[in-house]
């Protein structure tokens, strides 16, 4: 078969850590470590096999254009992406988190336009239509928390896990969006072109993700 | 930046083509259409401008978003620019011909998307495809597939992937689950992400019988190899099988065995969670795909009704693709002849008669004031004690 190598994007920090154990799982570990490494493209114990480190966001845009053939994004990332050209083929049940809209205790009360500072706008925009709320969004790319507490927004739309650094800034989770997991995603050319390969890869995470589920 | 410097900028997404990229295409535009031809397709030119109303015909509501509009100062009523040529096609079938029994169609041209297509953000692609009216039986989806295909490799792609869904199989599931038309939505765009996690979270809210939402998440993973798939289609959804999804699979059945038959060099697939264009598509859904390109190169299937809001409902199947997605694979049969330079005398009648025979013999000739540099091909003076004749010199074309 012609170009049966496989490239999967994975994002640095949680996503990777969470991730090493399920590819180890299926056979599959990097020869280089993303933390120290300046390699941006990491060779594994499979010489047709290789790994990418990018930014969360950008996992999704890699695998629609078939730049890589597999990622793990989380949920947050794929709704704000809108998932074209992509297939979500597992959830992998890590990177656990919620989407939220949090702020402080009592900024659901007020009347009006809402001013909503969110990397999600996307998902901001979706949740408070179906809320029948009206909203300005307000982007911003990190530290949302602070948005609320120098009046730039009356709220945040943004993951939450713990909620701790939320609390120790006056903030609360105030209402859910969605629940967050990673998921494995897969272009959708690849998996007609690759198909053998990626379903025996897709169906051995399935496999341990089930004796996974079972075991707990 | 100033006006100035933004005046050469082309809006996102719109590009042109300059020379080189010019002459493939147009090559290849050639070539494709001589294909057309040799298969009994007529081509058709339908118009850049319509009424939106005939334009958005059969088709949902993305294509309404993808069609950028204006209007009529004559009529006051909303025209828009073509964003998919299918639905003209379409009219043109149903309106302006005689009513035959088969009829065989196709069309080349520059289509307007008001969002970005897909990869590469393309506004301008330039769609090519045929459409075959008045067949409802499976040698009609036999024809067009293998249309396609011919085409394909006549376009250079040598490792074509076919990948086969049939929107019946879903379309009947929903039904026997009594979605309604938000939940069905829903459910199609989960499996269309093949994501059994979301449909699951769908599903187990809705106290379905547990055969129909099992044959639901099944349909997830119900794709790869055809024989594989429709076997495994047999036992997963004995369940809940009826006549209309078994005539489905039997038709896909029918149409991988032929085809794999006929183009051995094609992998054939089968994916029954392929919805794409659910909602004009009544049948037979395919993709091809091609090394090296993120998405699919060409789609087509079945959409029967199409026609009817024009008064005349009947068969119709057929395929489309981007011209200038195709050029990548491309590689042009011969080479050029060297362009002749000549200088711009146009005293000598002599000269001029010279540029003339050789044009009308095919060869490209230049007349210009510039210096030619001596490599070039080009028509010398052999000098006045032989007549003044003008010879071609260092012509490395003719042997």
């Amino acid at each position: 078969m012609v170009n049966q190598n496989i490239i999967i994007a994975l994002s640095k920090g949680r996503i990777f850590k969470d991730t090493l154990p399920l590819l180890a799982h299926v056979g599959i570990t990097p020869q280089d470590d993303p933390e120290t490494t300046r390699k941006l493209i990491l060779d594994t114990n499979h010489p047709h096999i290789k790994l990418l480190i990018l930014r969360a966001s950008d996992v999704p845009t890699y695998v629609q254009y078939g730049a890589a053939d597999i990622g793990v994004a989380g949920k947050d990332v794929l709704m704000e992406h809108g998932g074209e050209g992509l297939f979500e083929l597992l959830d992998l049940n890590i990177a656990r988190c919620r989407l939220m809209v949090a702020g402080r205790p009592d900024a659901m009360a007020k009347m009006g336009r809402l001013r909503v500072a969110t990397k999600y706008t996307h998902s901001a925009e979706c949740y408070f239509a179906e809320q029948g709320r009206q909203i300005e969004l307000i982007k911003l790319y990190g530290s949302m928390e602070l948005a609320p507490l120098v009046d730039l927004a009356d709220c945040i739309v943004d993951v939450v896990d713990t909620g701790n650094t939320l609390r120790a800034n006056g903030l609360e989770p105030l209402l859910h969006i969605a629940d967050i997991t990673s998921r494995l995603i897969v272009n959708r050319a690849a998996q007609k072109l690759k198909h053998r390969v990626i379903a025996d890869l897709v169906d051995q995470l399935n496999n341990y993700l089930q004796e996974a589920t079972l075991a707990q | 930046m100033s006006h100035k410097l933004s005046r050469w900028a082309l809006p996102a997404g719109i590009d042109e083509l300059l020379p080189e990229q010019a002459r493939r295409v147009e090559q290849l535009r050639t070539a494709l259409l001589q294909q057309f031809h040799v298969a009994g397709y007529d081509l058709v030119i339908p118009p850049l401008v319509e009424f939106v109303d005939s334009l958005l015909v059969g088709a949902g509501e993305d294509l309404s978003l993808d069609t950028l509009q204006m209007t009529d100062g004559l009529t006051g009523r909303q025209l828009g620019l073509r964003a998919d040529m299918t639905p003209q096609i379409a009219r043109i079938d149903a309106h302006s011909m005689k009513p035959e029994t088969e009829r065989r169609l196709c069309y080349l041209g520059t289509v307007v998307r008001a969002r970005p297509d897909g990869l590469g953000g393309s506004r301008t692609p330039m769609q090519v495809g045929a459409e075959l009216y008045g067949v409802a039986a499976v040698e009609g989806d036999l024809e067009i597939i293998s249309l396609m295909l011919r085409l394909l490799h006549m376009a250079g792609i040598e490792c074509v992937v076919l990948d086969l869904g049939h929107v019946d199989v879903f379309g009947e599931l929903a039904r026997q689950a009594g979605l309604n038309a938000e939940d069905e939505e829903i459910a199609r765009d989960a499996l269309q992400r093949k994501s059994i996690a979301d449909i699951h979270a769908l599903l187990a809210m809705r106290n379905l019988a547990p055969a129909v939402q099992n044959a639901l998440m099944a349909l997830g993973r119900l794709n790869g190899d055809w024989r594989d798939v429709l076997a495994q289609a047999d036992q997963v959804l004995a369940e809940v099988m009826n006549p209309v999804m078994r005539r489905a699979l039997d038709r896909l059945h029918h149409i991988a065995t032929l085809v794999e038959q006929n183009f051995p060099q094609v992998s054939v697939l089968v994916d029954l969670s392929e919805l794409h264009g659910y909602h004009y598509q009544t049948g037979l859904v395919f993709a091809a795909y091609a090394h090296g390109v993120g998405r699919e190169i060409a789609r087509g299937g079945r959409y029967d009704e199409i026609g009817e809001a024009f008064g005349r409902a009947r068969p119709a199947t057929g395929f489309s693709t981007d011209l200038r997605e195709l050029l990548r694979f491309y590689h042009e049969p011969a080479l050029q002849l060297a362009t002749i330079y000549a200088p711009a005398d146009y005293a000598d009648a002599r000269l001029l008669g010279a540029v003339e025979r050789l044009r009308a013999s095919g060869r490209r000739v230049v007349m210009t004031g510039q210096v030619i540099p001596a490599s070039a091909t080009q028509l010398v003076q052999e000098g006045a004690e032989t007549g003044n004749l003008w010879q071609l010199m260092g012509d490395t074309n003719h042997g």
